[in-house]
């Protein structure tokens, strides 16, 4: 016991694919899994338990096998997969089994019920065949406190007797030798990202996100502002990425390494909140219209979302319209405390700061430091209040 | 329940692999669910953890005359599942299938359970019945070791200073040769408290034996005919003489008669299996 003090090992950027979507974020090389993805991540779904291996609470699917996300170190998996119980959601095995789960009364406190799902839903799938023995011994490193065993038992019986009576045959994935999570060939911390990721934001733990192909958006609005320039003049100034950014108040861009992707963030300021939302971005453009999908986070709420504008010729000759549609998702904290006529209040605000900075471009004055500055809180509040008190002495219509 | 600070490494060679491993403080690490508790209870607090998951070349297997060699990294679900050739049919798929949870089994690899050197391991216990040969990579270079050399005590093996075990080699088994294992656990999945294995061929006359799980490495009959009255035929199984094994448990250390009874009837009970696993093998 007499071990000598030895401070916190270096953070080093991890990189995984979490529920579909790639995510890096800085962690120790002693944080494992589990506590990667409820404390870096947010995604609380996975449970810790005994944290050695015994009682499977921490159970989720890495490569998609399962595997004890308290016996995986999250550097020792760069590259890999990993899908939560969060990322199930959708996923048709299972639906079957929250059913099988809520008819046979299979969960009771409901704290090992994520890791049960997960080992549940590989047995449906690799035992095609099992009776209630089998499913009991693959059963038998997932432990339930409160000893609801006979319900869980019942409730996946339920599911295997039910598929292998739809006639559905045992599920194998092709998978190449070795432990799943590591993948051969990855550096565990790829020491010029660390650089840079540090520079970049020193304090808060950071998250890259990119947005993922079957992308909804939650909620949307549209928004325009006019220009007192001509279309082609516009459009050629949104063809510059760059420039488009510098005009954006609170945008950073890191880095493009490829053209039309970019890798940046967002500064945001919103009342008690000031975060930085760090992600990646597509960005392409057709003539006079064009699309930009991108997705971040800061480590506890995320953000998907794309903006499809379009650049129309305006009332007056020589002038133009930009017309803006913006669909988002928020998840986090920061959904809970935002609500969407706020979001659109906000940016609202920020779409006009950045009309004002591309006319200052186009007409090649500087942009305004304050507007470039991100939206400051002071500046905000003001401005709501005057809004609603504008909106509260209106004419009705 | 974290794991001390530690650095960690992930090379992607053997050789880079070693040389990580010359450093003072330094521990390998290959799907890490050994490893993996004891550095989350603070058990193990070593500076270097040198993960060897990285190391394409480990993630092999392929046959050589006589026998299957399996890289280090081939995990227990390998085996369970087929992806690699077993020794005979159904030896080794059958010992894998049963080692701790599926969820471990999917990490877990033979390299680092040998490694680990648990007495109470499966593969421990059931590679040393099979006359497995384990390959070492080095600063000096490649060597093999029969199993019973490399297992030196209880979670202690041969492995020098800079070290790793590389690949496992386990003799094909011989057509009319029967495989039986039995461990005694009062848990589905935890480590066994006694592990019984058998290798026989009554139409050779031979029988190897292993009695395993003693806190020590296991205690292997290469010639196990004096266990079962003297000679391995048709039947040998019904012969065991259960007071020759308490006697050779006593001599190696086993001092409680309760335990020495437990041991010696699991090995009894892998002979039997043995016996009776004729018919499967004759029916396939």
């Amino acid at each position: 016991m007499n071990a000598p003090l030895r401070h916190a090992g270096p953070t080093g950027l991890v990189t995984l694919t979490i529920n579909g979507r790639s995510v890096a974020a800085e962690a120790e090389p002693r944080t494992h899994l589990a506590d990667f993805l409820r404390d870096t991540l947010n995604l609380t779904g996975t449970h810790t338990g005994c944290e050695h291996g015994v009682c499977g609470a921490c159970t989720v699917e890495l490569d998609g096998e399962p595997a004890r996300a308290c016996l995986t170190f999250a550097a020792a998996c760069q590259g890999a997969q990993v899908r939560t119980i969060e990322g199930l959601a959708d996923d048709a095995v299972m639906a079957e089994l929250r059913a099988a789960f809520n008819r046979e009364h299979a969960l009771q406190c409901g704290f090992c019920t994520p890791g049960m799902l997960v080992s549940a839903r590989d047995l449906v799938l690799r035992l095609p065949e099992a009776d209630e023995r089998r499913i009991r011994l693959g059963l038998a490193g997932n432990l339930c406190r409160c000893t609801g065993y006979a319900g869980i038992v019942a409730a996946i019986a339920s599911v295997i007797t039910e598929r292998r009576a739809r006639g559905i045959p045992a599920a194998t994935a092709e998978r190449r030798l070795g432990p799943v999570g590591a993948h051969a060939g990855v550096d565990a911390i790829p020491s010029a990202l660390v650089a840079t990721a540090s520079a970049a934001v020193p304090l808060v733990a950071q998250t890259v996100v990119d947005l993922a192909d079957d992308f909804v958006p939650a909620h949307r609005f549209a928004q325009a502002f006019a220009l007192a320039f001509p279309p082609e003049q516009v459009a050629a100034l949104f063809a510059d990425v760059e420039a488009v950014a510098a005009c954006l108040p609170g945008a950073i861009i890191d880095s493009m390494p490829e053209p039309g992707f970019v890798r940046g963030g967002m500064r945001v300021t919103l009342g008690p909140i000031s975060t930085t939302f760090r992600g990646t971005a597509r960005v392409t453009q057709e003539g006079a219209s064009g699309r930009i999908r991108g997705a971040g986070g800061d480590g506890r709420s995320s953000t998907q979302g794309e903006i499809a504008y379009r650049i129309l010729p305006g009332a007056a000759p020589g002038t133009s319209r930009v017309e803006l549609e913006v669909g988002y998702t928020l998840k986090g904290p920061l959904a809970q405390f935002s609500r969407p006529g706020l979001v659109r209040e906000v940016a609202g605000r920020l779409i006009a700061a950045f009309a004002r900075n591309l006319e200052a471009r186009l007409s090649g004055r500087a942009v305004n430091p304050d507007d470039a500055r991100g939206l400051s809180p002071l500046r905000l509040v003001l401005s709501l209040i005057a809004d609603r008190l504008r909106r509260l002495f209106a004419p009705r219509a | 329940m974290k794991p001390a600070p530690f650095r960690l490494e992930r090379p992607r060679t053997i050789a880079d692999a070693c040389s990580l491993l010359m450093q003072d403080g330094a521990k390998a690490m290959a799907g890490g669910q050994s490893l993996g508790p004891m550095l989350n209870l603070r058990l193990a607090a070593p500076d270097l953890v040198v993960d060897l998951g990285g190391i394409a070349e480990l993630r092999r297997a392929w046959s050589e005359p006589g026998c299957e060699v399996y890289g280090a990294l081939v995990t227990h679900a390998d085996v369970e599942d087929g992806r690699v050739p077993d020794v005979g049919e159904n030896i080794l798929r059958r010992v894998a299938g049963g080692i701790a949870y599926r969820a471990v089994r999917n990490r877990g690899t033979m390299g680092g359970s040998l490694f680990h050197a648990d007495p109470a391991a499966d593969w421990v216990n059931a590679l040393s019945a099979l006359s497995a040969e384990v390959e070492i990579a080095g600063p000096e270079g490649r060597r093999r070791l029969a199993l019973a050399d490399f297992l030196t005590g209880a979670l202690s093996t041969a492995l020098g200073c800079g070290e790793i075990l590389v690949a496992i080699r386990v003799p094909h088994v011989q057509a009319g040769a029967r495989f039986g294992y039995v461990k005694h656990c009062r848990k589905v999945g935890e480590f066994a408290h006694a592990v019984g294995a058998v290798l026989a061929d009554p139409a050779a006359g031979t029988c190897r034996a292993v009695m395993g799980a003693i806190d020590a490495p296991p205690l292997v009959f290469a010639d196990a005919a004096p266990l079962f009255g003297g000679a391995i035929t048709e039947g040998f199984a019904a012969r065991f003489d259960a007071a020759a094994a308490a006697a050779a448990l006593a001599a190696a250390g086993v001092e409680d008669p309760v335990r020495r009874h437990m041991h010696a009837e699991v090995l009894r009970r892998a002979a039997l299996q043995a016996s009776a696993l004729l018919p499967e093998k004759a029916a396939a």
